[in-house]
Order: C-alpha cells, then sequence, then structure tokens
C-alpha cells in the first residue's frame, strides 16, 4: 500500500468519519466482513464510491464495481410490459401488493436505492450520514432532480412525504423509526431525520424495499389520494400519459431525468387478469416483460433463445405459522415434529423446481450481513419425529394447514402435507380465496383476532424481499408484532430482538442472530423450508434489465435490442 | 300486442327488482370488507374501519340498499365504493367491450350453426349428421377455457396468426378490433356450435316429416323451394329462443373467456365488485346484465310471434 494511500485513509478516518464509519473501517481492517458486507455495510452509513475504493485499496483488495456492466442499447422503442391486475389503490401510502407497486414505482422513485446485491445506494438523496449513535440522520438530496411537472425536487417536498407517511393510515410502516416531529428540513437541499431508538440500517428503510415511500411534490401530498387523479407525479425516468383503470397505461420518456436520457421512449403496460394469459401474452410476443413468473410458469422460457429468464436469490420466503398458544402446537416438540418431517432440499426441487434457498425455521436469509452462518441446519429426521410426537402424547397429530390461491402456496401445502404423513400426521388442506385469508371472519369482526391468516392453527403465508431482516423480527416474532400468527411470546427472543435491532457493529448483531435462530430452532413457531428465487422472463429483444426482488420494474437502462 | 308488450314490461321491473334485492341479500354472506379491500390486508383496523365509516359500509345492509334503490329511481346507478366514481362509468366501457364480443362472436356462431344443424337435419343419420353431431356436442362438453387455450396455442403462439390477448390498443380501427376478437369469439363459437346446431337439427327434422312439407313435396315442389318456404320458418322457431338466451350468455356470462383473454367485459368487472364487496356496482352491474337478458328475451319472444302466426301476444286465441 503506497504512503498516499495511507495518509488518505487517516485522514478520512479522523476528520469525516463519524464512529460509526470508523467501526465499519475497524470490522473490515480486522477480517470480520469479506469485501461485498464492508461493501454494503459502508453504503448504509454514507461512505462514497471514491473513500470506498480508497479503504479496499488500502486493506488490498480490488477497487469498486457497483454497477452491473451493462451492454449498449439502441434508444427508441416503446417496451410491452405485462402487470397482474391489482384491486387494491395506487396510492403510494396505501400501495400494498405486487401489481400496483411496480406501476407506482415506474414514474415515482425513493431517497435511497436497494441493489440486488443488498447495497443501500444513493438514489433521490445523493449522500447521508448518521450522528454517533445512528439516532439522527442527515441526507443530502441530489440537486437539479425535477419532478414530471417541471418543479424541482426541494426538502420541502421530502420533508412533507416522510411525514405523510408516518401519518395515520399509512400503509408504509415506518411509524416504529421516527414521527413526523422528527423529520425537518436544514436548507433546500438537506433533510433531518431524528429517529425513536439507534437503527443503523436507517438508509435502507427508505428505499424502494419500503415501497410506499415515493417521493412527490408537498402540494400532491398535502392532499392524500390525489396521486393518481394528478397524473403519478414523481421523478421517475418515465412519466405517465395515460392510464386506463385495471387496462393498460402508457408511459413516456422523462426527458429531464437526473440519471441521465432513457433510452426507451415510452413504455406500455397491460393488466392481467390471470396469469395463464400473462404467460401466453410473453409466449406470443405480445408482451416484452413480465413483472414475476412461478418457477412453473417461468419454465417454458428457459432453454429458448427467444426469451430471458431472470433468477434472483432473495429474502422472500414462506412462513408456515403453527399457534404456539394452542393445542395441538402448545407443545413445542410437536413443532418440532412437524418441521422435521420436511426434506428440505427436495422440497426445493419438487415444489420450487429448484428455484429457492434452503431455510433454516427463521427469517436470517443468509444474504443478510446480519445473519450468523454457523448455526446448524435442520434436517428432515422421521425418526426423531415420531419420537417427539410420541413424547409429547401426539402419536395421533392431526390439523389443518390453511392458505391462499398464490403462486407456489398450493403445491408447498400438498407437500407438506405428504412429507407429514410419512411421519403419521395428518393434515387437512384449507385453500382460500386471497379476500377470504386476508379479511377478518366473518366480514366486520375485529380483523387481528378474527382474519384466517393470523388465527388459524397454522398458516402458510408469503413474505416479500427485504434488505434487512428488521420486520420480519419485529412484526412477526417479537411478542408485539401485529403479524405474529404463530401467536409467539419469548421475553428472551423479544430481548435479543432488541439488542439485534440497537446494535450498530456487525459482531453484535450476529451473535444477536445466532441467539435468535437457536431459539427458534428449539421452539420453533414458524416453518421456514425455503427462501425464493424471485424468478420473471422477458423476450431476448430485452436488453440490461435487472429484476429486484421487491417486483419494482427498473427500465431507466433499458432498451429494446 | 301493447297489453303483450306492457304485462312484459311489468313482469321485467319485478324480476329486477327481486335480482337487486337477491344480490344485496347474498352479499352479506361473502367475505371481505370494502375498507379492507382498498386498504389492503396490512392496513390497521383502525384505518379500515374508519374508511368504512366514510363509504357508509358499516351500515345495516337494508339502508345501504334503500340508499342504492332511492338513487335508482332518479336515475342514478350508484357510486363504486371501491373507486370512487359513477357505477356507470366503470359499466358503460366494461358493457361496450363486451357487446363487441358478443356481436363478433354472434355474427361466426349463429349462421354457422344454423347452417351446420340444417345440414345435418337435412342428412339426417348419415356420416355428414353425425360427424356434425359428434364435433359440436365434443366442443360444447369442453370447458371454454380449454377450448381457449388450443385455439391460442394453434393461431397465437404456433402460426402466429391472430393475438392471444383481445383487448386492442386505444384507438384501434375496427378492422383490428375484430382482429384481436377473433380467437374469443371462436372459442364461443365451438362451445355453442353444438346446442344451437343440436335444436336447429331437431327442429329441420321435425319440420321435414310434417303434414305441410310432405303435402309440399308430393305438389311436387322442388326440394330447394320446400325447404326454403315451408321447412326453415318452422324449423327455425326453437333457434330463435335458444339463441336469445345465448345473447344474453355472451354478453353477461363470459368470465372464463374473459380472464384468458385478458379481456375487460362485464364479467370480469362484476366478479371483481363481487370479490371486493363493492355492493353498488356488483347490483348496478348485476342489473345492466339482468337487462340485457329481458331486451333480448323479450325481442326473441316478438320474432317468435312474428314468425308463428299461430301465437297471438296478448290475445285470448
Amino acid at each position: 500500500m503506497d504512503r498516499g494511500t495511507r495518509r488518505a485513509v487517516e485522514e478520512f478516518r479522523r476528520n469525516e468519519a463519524g464512529p460509526l464509519e470508523n467501526q465499519v473501517i475497524d470490522e473490515l481492517i480486522g477480517g470480520e466482513l469479506d469485501r461485498d458486507e464492508f461493501l454494503r455495510r459502508a453504503t448504509m452509513f454514507g461512505i462514497g464510491a471514491g473513500t470506498l475504493g480508497l479503504l479496499l485499496k488500502y486493506v488490498g483488495e480490488a477497487d469498486i464495481a457497483f454497477a452491473a456492466p451493462q451492454t449498449a442499447v439502441q434508444a427508441g422503442g416503446t417496451i410491452r410490459v405485462g402487470i397482474p391486475v391489482f384491486g387494491a389503490s395506487l396510492e403510494p401510502y396505501l400501495l400494498n401488493e405486487g401489481g400496483s407497486l411496480a406501476f407506482a414505482g415506474i414514474p415515482g422513485e425513493y431517497l435511497t436505492f436497494t441493489s440486488p446485491q443488498g447495497k443501500v445506494l444513493p438514489a433521490l438523496a445523493a449522500s447521508w450520514k448518521p450522528n454517533a449513535d445512528a439516532t439522527v440522520w442527515t441526507f443530502q438530496l441530489r440537486k437539479g432532480v425535477r419532478f414530471h411537472n417541471g418543479k424541482e425536487m426541494t426538502s420541502a417536498d421530502v420533508v412533507a412525504c416522510l411525514k405523510h407517511y408516518v401519518s395515520k393510515g399509512s400503509n408504509a410502516g415506518l411509524g416504529p423509526s421516527f414521527d413526523a416531529d422528527g423529520v425537518s428540513a436544514r436548507g433546500k437541499y438537506t433533510v433531518v431525520v431524528r429517529l425513536k431508538s439507534p437503527t443503523g440500517v436507517f438508509p435502507y428503510l427508505l428505499s424502494q424495499t419500503t415501497y410506499q415511500a415515493i417521493i412527490q411534490p408537498a402540494a400532491i401530498v398535502a392532499k392524500p389520494g390525489t396521486w393518481v387523479a394528478s397524473g403519478m407525479i414523481g421523478t421517475g425516468a418515465f412519466k405517465l400519459k395515460n392510464y386506463v383503470d385495471k387496462r393498460s397505461a402508457e408511459l413516456v420518456r422523462h426527458t429531464a431525468y437526473w440519471g441521465g436520457r432513457p433510452a426507451l421512449d415510452g413504455v406500455r403496460i397491460t393488466y392481467f387478469q390471470s396469469s395463464a394469459a400473462l404467460v401466453l401474452a410473453l409466449r406470443a410476443g405480445q408482451v416484452d416483460l413480465v413483472m414475476q413468473l412461478s418457477p412453473q410458469e417461468a419454465q417454458p422460457f428457459r432453454n429458448n433463445s427467444k426469451y430471458t429468464v431472470y433468477g434472483l436469490p432473495t429474502a422472500a420466503h414462506r412462513q408456515v405459522c403453527l399457534r404456539t398458544d394452542v393445542a395441538p402446537f402448545r407443545d413445542a416438540r410437536v413443532r418440532r415434529a412437524v418441521a422435521l418431517v420436511i426434506d428440505r432440499p427436495q422440497q426445493v426441487e419438487r415444489v420450487m423446481l429448484g428455484a429457492a434457498q434452503v431455510g433454516n425455521d427463521n427469517p436470517f436469509w443468509r444474504g443478510f450481513d446480519s445473519t450468523d452462518r454457523s448455526t446448524k441446519q435442520r434436517r428432515q429426521n422421521l425418526e426423531l419425529a415420531r419420537a417427539l410426537l410420541s413424547a409429547a402424547g401426539a402419536e395421533n397429530l392431526k390439523f389443518n394447514l390453511t392458505t391462499w390461491n398464490f403462486l407456489d402456496h398450493t403445491d408447498h401445502a400438498a407437500s407438506i402435507q405428504a412429507y407429514a404423513r410419512q411421519a403419521g400426521i395428518e393434515v387437512g388442506l384449507e385453500v382460500m380465496d386471497v379476500g377470504k385469508y386476508y379479511d377478518s371472519e366473518p366480514a366486520g369482526a375485529d380483523y387481528f383476532t378474527t382474519t384466517p391468516w393470523l388465527n388459524r392453527q397454522a398458516t402458510l403465508t408469503e413474505y416479500g424481499a427485504r434488505g434487512v431482516p428488521n420486520i420480519y423480527i419485529t412484526r412477526c416474532y417479537m411478542s408485539t408484532g401485529d403479524w405474529n400468527a404463530s401467536h409467539y411470546k419469548n421475553s428472551e427472543f423479544d430481548s435479543l430482538a432488541r439488542t439485534y435491532l440497537g446494535a450498530a457493529e456487525i459482531a453484535a448483531q450476529r451473535k444477536a442472530t445466532k441467539r435468535m435462530a437457536g431459539l427458534l430452532l428449539r421452539d420453533t413457531p414458524v416453518i421456514t423450508d425455503y427462501f425464493i428465487r424471485y424468478t420473471t422472463a422477458s423476450s431476448s429483444k430485452v436488453k440490461n434489465y435487472v429484476p429486484e426482488g421487491i417486483s419494482h420494474i427498473r427500465l431507466a437502462k433499458v432498451g429494446l435490442g | 300486442m301493447t297489453r303483450f308488450l306492457l304485462k312484459r314490461l311489468g313482469l321485467a321491473l319485478i324480476t329486477l327488482f327481486m335480482l337487486s334485492v337477491i344480490v344485496f341479500g347474498i352479499s352479506t354472506i361473502l367475505p371481505g370488507n370494502v375498507g379492507r379491500a382498498v386498504l389492503g390486508p396490512f392496513a390497521t383496523q383502525e384505518s379500515v374501519d374508519t374508511l368504512n365509516e366514510q363509504l357508509g359500509t358499516n351500515r345495516l345492509v337494508f339502508t345501504q340498499y334503500v340508499d342504492w334503490a332511492s338513487g335508482l329511481l332518479h336515475g342514478d346507478l350508484g357510486t363504486s365504493l371501491t373507486k370512487q366514481v359513477p357505477a356507470w362509468d366503470l359499466l358503460s366501457p366494461a358493457l361496450q367491450n363486451s357487446f363487441k364480443l358478443a356481436l363478433v362472436a354472434f355474427l361466426i356462431c349463429v349462421p354457422l350453426s344454423i347452417l351446420g344443424g340444417i345440414v345435418a337435419g337435412l342428412r339426417y343419420g348419415r356420416l355428414t349428421d353425425r360427424s356434425i353431431t359428434i364435433t359440436g356436442i365434443s366442443f360444447a362438453a369442453m370447458p371454454e377455457f380449454v377450448t381457449g387455450i388450443v385455439l391460442i396455442l394453434i393461431f397465437g403462439i404456433w402460426l402466429g396468426w391472430l393475438p392471444v390477448t383481445a383487448q386492442a390498443e386505444e384507438g384501434a380501427s375496427v378492422l383490428t378490433q375484430v382482429k384481436y376478437l377473433l380467437l374469443p369469439a371462436l372459442t364461443l363459437t365451438l362451445v355453442l356450435f353444438g346446442y344451437i346446431a343440436r335444436i336447429t337439427r331437431a327442429g329441420m327434422i321435425e319440420a321435414l316429416d310434417s303434414d305441410y312439407a310432405r303435402t309440399a313435396y308430393l305438389k311436387g315442389l322442388p326440394s330447394s323451394v320446400v325447404v326454403r318456404k315451408h321447412v326453415l320458418r318452422n324449423a327455425l322457431l326453437p333457434t330463435i329462443a335458444v339463441v336469445a338466451v345465448q345473447i344474453g350468455y355472451l354478453v353477461g356470462g363470459l368470465v372464463a373467456v374473459e380472464l384468458l383473454f385478458n379481456y375487460q367485459g362485464i364479467g370480469l368487472l362484476v366478479l371483481e365488485a363481487a370479490r371486493q364487496k363493492d355492493l353498488p356496482l356488483l347490483t348496478a352491474g348485476v342489473l345492466v346484465i339482468g337487462i340485457v337478458y329481458l331486451v333480448v328475451t323479450l325481442v326473441a319472444d316478438i320474432l317468435y310471434a312474428v314468425l308463428n302466426p299461430r301465437i297471438r301476444l296478448g290475445g285470448t286465441a
């Protein structure tokens, strides 16, 4: 290492870096983080690309290259995109399903961007910096960003949006992190967010994975529910030209886009009422790109030069939740027995055609930096499962598994049923319509105490991809979690979760996740047998498309060859 | 005739009233609520309750019905709860789409089926008759989405001749729209062909075997004249009634075909309204479909009477 690099690094650590940044650098030097983990953590704390290159050089690593190599694309053309039709609102603060967020995310953008590799990168915020204990985050906005109506984006817009997204009625889930009073502007291009508790991953929470947090003009945010009516004004590469509800939408190039002139002239979106029609339209060449496919739906497009199939490992997973507070699952031995009947590698092949990674009954995906990888993987053990059932006096275990008709759910539930039969467990399947599964029962009753997905004795529910496991931990596993379908209550787990959430050091996070994973293996409130690979396909003339695990369709750099 | 029409109109109004009451009544046992449908599964109960309060969906179904019905008496079909726009604004384009598909399907299916039935009747008991009958029954027995997928695979994907979705782009010419509608129309033709052709065939066989046909033959009239002037007129009477019922189905009952061909017809709109428990839209949609059925049946009755002098509408005979 040359003296210049050493001097530059020392100067950065002394003059610019705060305690959190210095800690990450120490973790890199100490070997606790590998190159990729360091990049993910460092970008979270807003360390710029130039400094990152310097730091990597300092420890003898090659310089960074964030962007995926992209081929030159021909300018012009309109891409035809197929999206599943959605029933719920398109208003950003109400977004809650794949089809709607995929569409809203084309004209709309976010302060930060979580890359498919899990790095938090600048988007509408050019940079950010935490205070010493990660309770106050200061965001520098990118200058010269224009909304589709020509107005420049300023701190007033961002402050109005963030306040709106923590207000009552918002689906963004940012309320636990900060409240409206904690957001303020400092000048035209600086926004300060004061958090309720230290959060080392906060910039991640303002990226597209919190898909509601679209930045829109303050004047529109001031009247909630008017974004669609006012033309979905955002800062994205394409602006809305025409929208026919549940049928189609047309978007055209935003010529003043801050990220450079988009190659495509426009985007034509068609909404599909059924996945069969969507797949057939791609096969017949009536659409160029589809939002998401199940592995089975993607099968005809593989090994065919006319199409490109995309697969992206993600933290998206399925949770088989077992009610820990009612028979027959009150006894942890019974829950463990059910988890032990599944042959996970075979399950991945059988249900997902290989497009998944084996899970270990916890939400700590191997791609998360905070995941401790030393936890022993649970494997099928029918003998042990029978012994546990016998010890618990549940030799003739019978239960119903409730789910809804979505992608792999039905196959998944049937596969568990077949595995369970090998250990003498009888599983009944209850497959519902989405409306029934996610509604109160009967209609109008108290939601959280009656809805099937949170109250049946065993449920199978999907969870979308996130860049950090925070939401899974707080909402699905902690005693206070509103999505805690297994009704799991463990004060030791809650305490570890709080430790994890407040820890800025990676070592402390990993220590906490390891202990949480151990508790979850012992208690098994939830069976997570796989993390899914986000799968989709396009015509081979679509160039430079990179899918995202949360269903967004980013087209700024895409072209048609 | 006037008396007949007035009587039918009165019956139609009673039918439509009963229809709206039944739809509102049945909807109370449907799962789901509007607030939850709009805000999604992860919204807080408080937000859902607030929205339901704003929309008035937490009131008694009877109160909601009275509100909706009084609006209807003033020519207002109600406002969609989930979209917050007049129900007619949503129903109108969907109904237009349904009419377009029904028209194309009708123009292909009805002449073809009647011709098939006539040929089968004239060639009664021979190979042609059996071929037409068996082919018709086979296609009629097949679910429409299976027939549709087979047609899509052949004409849309292997041959690449026709679009696999039925919705043409905004502002497309009439010919382009027809091209987009061909595959779903052919699907419906295959589904309905057997039924209509069999009814026509049965009418033909009966008419050909009648005394008046025999007399006409004995008079020495050429076969073509007997069929055209004497047989067809009587043989087609039952077909008219059957075709009328099928028009109602073609307009309002095509959910599976609309789903498969991604077509925004009234069937899908009503299905979606039922899923979201959007009562005003659901009831207005069912009512509109009901009106189509009633009008088509009425027209068929009148046509039947005109073609069959033995029927005297409203008369005492």
